[in-house]
């Protein structure tokens, strides 16, 4: 990353905009006394329009934003909220400062979707300023690549102060001498590892891991006969795709068993 | 008319009732990665695999802890961490209602004492993977528990001890 190899003090950062005492006090005048009604101005500073489409799937009548009175406009001159998306691309600067500097004071900056509070996955590229915050002051972050349309309502509702927050930050210290137990100890480690091999080689990284563990479990459970809850898993899949893997790990499994 | 107004009534009202009654995501929606401090060996596979950094490990400055770090503002919800995660410590949930008012309520951190190696007092690992990793051996048994003691050095120190008995096997030169 450039900030870890260039000299901080050769480096250009942008100023976030401060808001001077008199603005601060009308806008959390504002927060407390807007229930609803807000109009939003989108500005996408350089997202993968993946938040755009979850915007307006918000507006649609599944979830329908506007019985609550929060309306897009087309101009951020009719804005009391505005929604900056994106990782803030050095070019989208300008236009952002342009966006937010049209819009009329008071005003609630939200930042969305990963990209947007802190750069998501584009954080340590090096065209971006890494989320909102760097330029604008934000009043509410809303996480998620992108955020479903009820984390959306969510968002607009602990904006205007109807729903709490739900998430608070925590740090925690472990206890010295804390032991986990061994998962699957039942299992031979190198089957389990030829198990996890084979899940994955048939169904993807993150499926893989559901379907080995739920198999695992399974012959775990049975302490008496674990072929035939096996077979019981696999008769009473109704998944063929998931079906075929669990009859794929149950064929490995009998390769493993030795007659004694 | 009436007939539109009576199409209506029967079709019904599509808006979901969110946030004035409580919905159910669907199950396999990826939301909050939960983490379950108890449960997590500290092994760091989750930062490694985290596309977006959004799990970090870092070395205290004085070197007793190793802290475990999310930020959720940065996570994709992608799950790579729930899949590397040898002991089920972090999973997705279907949690989505994750927006804050103060950016640092984003970040969930928990520390966990590092073990040092028994020969240069070098941090090198959590204490509680080094156990965990010595169980999992002794479970395994056969030539893989054969030199279990290492677990206790750092990756030089084995490196060196390695060097060591190699060199003990080698062939004396003198004789040769
Ligand atoms: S947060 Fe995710 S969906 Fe939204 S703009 Fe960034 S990459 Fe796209
Ligand atoms: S879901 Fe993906 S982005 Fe989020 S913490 Fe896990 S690995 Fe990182
Ligand atoms: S992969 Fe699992 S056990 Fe390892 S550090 Fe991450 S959460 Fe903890």
């Amino acid at each position: 990353m450039l900030e870890n190899d260039f000299p901080n003090a050769l480096q250009w950062h942008p100023d976030p905009i401060v808001l001077d005492a008199k603005v601060a006090e009308a806008k959390q005048k504002l927060l407390n006394s807007i229930k609803r009604s807000i109009y939003v101005f989108r500005v996408d500073c350089g997202g993968c329009n993946g938040c755009e489409i979850e915007i307006f799937s918000t507006i649609t009548a599944v979830f329908d934003a506007e019985r609550f009175g929060i309306k897009v406009v087309p101009s951020p001159r009719h804005a009391d909220l505005l929604i900056y998306t994106g990782a803030m691309t050095r070019s989208m600067r300008e236009p952002a400062l342009r966006a937010y500097n049209a819009a009329p004071d008071p005003k609630i900056v939200m930042s969305y979707g990963a990209c947007g509070c802190t750069g998501g996955i584009f954080h340590d590229n090096y065209c971006v300023w890494g989320g909102t915050d760097p330029i604008l002051p934000v009043d509410v972050y809303v996480p998620g690549c992108p955020p479903s349309p009820p984390s959306t309502i969510y968002g607009f509702a602990t904006a205007l102060g109807i729903l709490d927050q739900k998430l608070h930050a925590s740090h925690n210290v472990a206890p010295a001498d804390e032991q986990v137990p061994i998962a699957f100890p039942a299992i031979p480690y190198k089957v389990r590892v030829a198990f996890e091999r084979e899940a994955r080689r048939m169904s993807g990284y993150y499926y893989g891991k559901q379907i080995v563990d739920e198999f695992m479990l399974t012959l775990t459970k049975d302490t008496k006969d674990a072929l035939k809850a096996a077979d019981s898993l696999i008769a009473s899949e109704t998944d063929t795709r998931k079906r075929a893997v669990f009859m794929d790990l149950k064929a490995l499994l009998m390769s493993k068993v030795v007659d004694e | 008319m009436l007939k539109l107004f009576k199409e209506i009534r029967k079709t019904g009202s599509a808006t979901l009732g969110y946030p004035f009654s409580p919905i159910e995501m669907p199950s396999g929606f990826r939301g909050k990665p939960e983490h379950n401090e108890k449960l997590c060996i500290a092994c760091s596979a989750c930062a490694i695999a985290c596309p977006a950094n959004a799990i970090t490990m870092e070395l205290d400055p004085d070197q007793n802890f190793i802290t475990w770090d999310i930020s959720y503002g940065r996570c994709i919800f992608c799950g790579r961490c729930q899949e590397v995660c040898p002991l089920f410590a972090i999973e997705l949930t279907t949690d989505f209602e994750l927006a804050v008012m103060n950016k640092d309520d984003l970040r969930e951190s928990c520390s966990y004492p590092v073990a040092r190696c028994s020969k240069c007092g070098k941090p090198y690992a959590s204490a509680k993977e080094v156990d965990y990793s010595r169980r999992v051996l002794e479970s395994v048994g056969g030539p893989a528990a054969a030199d279990i003691k290492k677990v206790d050095l750092c990756l030089d120190c084995r490196r060196f001890d390695d060097a060591e008995a190699f060199a003990h096997q080698a062939p004396d030169r003198k004789e040769a």
